[in-house]
């Protein structure tokens, strides 16, 4: 899987690459508006993903630019603005998803893979980690073919943590998530231990290895002990 | 009081007493003429009559058709000399009426014997002639001055027009433009003062406004990026495995300090960006939807701390309002509500077709009631709560008109917030 990654700032622009790079993408990245659209034009790429402010130009023109050669990729805009209007616009000219800064690397991970997964929709349905399989379409999850029933949060959780394996993931992360911003942190903690603990019991029941690590302080791991 | 009534007011009272002292003084200086004419012609008179004595030694009344006109009197013989003028009223016996006389009396010696000679004028006609003059005098004059008045009432109103114009103008000016002021010259040179100092100002209330818009939202956003770097630097650290456990904790410390620094920008941003007016899409909001889907989000939440939520709506309840904002509001009184209850607590909410009220359970406020909605005002300082909540409540509130205001009644600290649109 390929990802264009147009930010200026190059210290985030490394993390993410870093972040994303671990999970089997190859990430290009490029500072500047006129290197991203040379590179667009040149290569194809599985996901783009566009900060809006760029020293030379708006992110808003490469999206322009992708959707006049109609590229097939995913789009997903970064931005530090969180004006309802740019959210409404960056949708509007067909990108697939907005984040505002700051956002948590796992988030961003987590929605990559959500756009690839509707991107590819004549591909599997299916997400497979050893035993667990979701089948995202229907949001059913089954243990070595034997359905477990989740709520719809438990689901939310379980595929966010098998868009992020191995990935050490805070518990703000997760709440934020769960809810958004909306939610006060304290009290969302202590939900997304509750949750983490029913579904680790549902998961186990139903013969499944206990994938969920916790990590003192940090929050939880999901991944092979 | 307006500028042309007060105005008016002392140029009126002003005439009135300048025509009453004209009035009066004219009156006094014409009857003066008149008293004075007739005292002459009693003088000569007088002369006739003594003139007369020196010639016939005697006084013949014959010699006067007009009744009283003069008529002696005998006084004992005195060597004094007496002379005087006085009014005096007489009985005029034709129309039964008594008629004002200028009466001159002195002595005189007819025949060796002393007499006091009184001689009298008719006052009648004079006194038609003054009142005559007087009565003209008034008429013109109050002619005078209402045409004056009514004139001076059109020159004002026409002088202040550019005044009212600008004063329209300066009611009309919008911060938010952007821009000053645009006022036509004037040909007064006060006006043109007024307005072109006016101009000024307004353009540099509007420039200075646009310049702090856009630091704030500048400095805001400069201030996400380096917080997204901490976050995520943060984020690639906690990946590593060989942290002792204590270095962990610092590392959480760490992300969680910036993710409250994050939270805390955008409730700020948020904030300026209501005074600036940013939301100003409208759509309208059926308040009892809203406060469902809200409540079942926070549903699990509920849950957990074991809350005992009731809702009641009498009255639909419709605003318009920005869609954001009115997420905003309530999700923020919802959360108050939460943050404030204690474990096994109840929330109460209802709606009627004027107001809604969020009620909570929960510990005593010991936070003065009225900086309640100040900015950075906790019951607990210590909290992680970025005590921004209500603040943001009140601001939106403001921006369409409606009133918030908390209570502590039994058990229940309650927020009600009061609509102007029934």
């Amino acid at each position: 899987m390929k990802v264009l990654l147009v930010e200026d700032e190059r210290i985030l622009a490394e993390s993410i690459a870093a972040h994303l790079g671990k999970e089997a993408f190859i990430v290009e990245t490029v500072h500047f508006y006129n290197e991203a659209i040379d590179k667009i034009s040149l290569y194809t790429y599985d996901c783009v993903i566009v900060d809006i402010n760029l020293p030379d130009g708006l992110g808003f023109g490469i999206v322009d630019a992708l959707k006049q050669m109609k590229a097939t990729c995913g789009i997903i805009i970064i931005s530090a603005r969180d004006a309802l209007e740019d959210r409404i616009k960056s949708l509007e000219i067909g990108s697939d998803d907005y984040l505002t800064k700051p956002f948590h690397l796992s988030e961003l991970n987590a929605r990559l893979k959500a756009v690839l997964r509707r991107r590819h929709f004549g591909g599997s349905n299916d997400i497979n980690y050893q035993e667990i399989r979701i089948n995202y379409n229907s949001r059913r999850v089954f243990v070595s073919d034997n359905e477990v029933a989740l709520s719809r949060k438990e689901y939310d959780l379980l595929l966010f943590f098998m868009s992020n394996i191995d990935i050490a993931l805070t518990k703000a992360a997760m709440a934020e998530h769960l809810w958004g911003d909306s939610v006060d942190s304290a009290d969302s903690f202590d939900i997304v231990y509750s949750h983490i603990k029913n579904l680790r019991k549902k998961l186990t029941d139903k013969g499944c290895n206990d994938y969920i690590q916790s990590i003192y302080g940090i929050g939880y791991k999901f991944g092979a002990p | 009081m307006k500028l042309l009534s007060r105005t008016n007011l002392y140029y009126i009272s002003f005439s009135v007493i300048t025509y009453l002292i004209i009035s009066g003084s004219f009156y006094a200086v014409v009857e003066r003429m008149i008293y004075s004419e007739v005292e002459e012609r009693l003088i000569v008179e007088r002369k006739d009559f003594e003139q007369f004595i020196r010639a016939h030694g005697m006084w013949e009344e014959s010699c006067y058709f007009v009744e009283n006109k003069i008529s002696l009197r005998t006084v004992p013989d005195t060597l004094a000399t007496f002379s005087s003028f006085k009014d005096t009223l007489m009985f005029n016996r034709y129309n039964q009426q008594l008629v004002p006389f200028r009466e001159h009396s002195f002595y005189s010696k007819i025949d060796s014997k002393q007499y006091k000679v009184s001689i009298r004028k008719s006052l009648i006609e004079s006194n038609k002639l003054l009142k005559f003059i007087t009565i003209t005098m008034l008429l013109s004059l109050s002619v005078g001055l209402l045409l004056l008045f009514l004139f001076q009432r059109r020159i004002s109103k026409k002088l202040w027009q550019p005044f009212y114009d600008t004063l329209s103008k300066a009611k009309s000016f919008e911060v938010n433009d952007g821009k000053g002021l645009v006022l036509q010259k004037q040909d007064i040179f006060e006006f043109n003062e007024l307005n072109s100092e006016l101009a000024k100002m307004t353009d540099k209330i509007s420039r200075d406004y646009k310049n702090l818009k856009e630091f704030t939202e500048n400095a805001s956003h400069e201030i996400q990026t380096p917080l997204a770097m901490i976050n995520s630097r943060v984020e690639s650290l906690i990946q590593e495995k060989d942290f002792k456990r204590h270095q962990m904790g610092w590392i959480q410390d760490i992300h969680e300090s910036t993710l409250r620094l994050s939270k805390l920008n955008h409730a700020l941003l948020l904030l300026s960006k209501i005074d600036n007016g940013q939301f100003y899409e409208q759509e309208s909001i059926e308040l009892g939807k809203l406060i469902v889907t809200k409540l079942m989000a926070f549903d699990e939440i509920f849950h957990m701390k074991d809350l005992a939520v009731e809702y009641h709506k009498t009255n639909d309840l419709t605003l318009m309002m920005n869609h954001t904002l009115a997420d905003i509001l309530i999700t923020n009184l919802i959360n108050n509500a939460i943050k404030h209850n204690f474990n096994g607590g109840k929330i109460h909410v209802t709606i009627s077709d004027s107001q809604f009220t969020i009620k909570n359970t929960g510990e005593p406020l010991r936070l003065d009631p009225k900086s309640l909605f100040e900015r950075f005002k906790k019951q607990n300082q210590s909290s992680s709560s970025l005590g921004l909540g209500l603040a943001i409540v009140k601001k939106i509130c403001e921006l369409y008109n409606m009133r918030v205001d908390y209570s502590f009644a039994g058990e229940f600290h309650s927020m009600t917030i009061r609509t102007t649109i029934a």
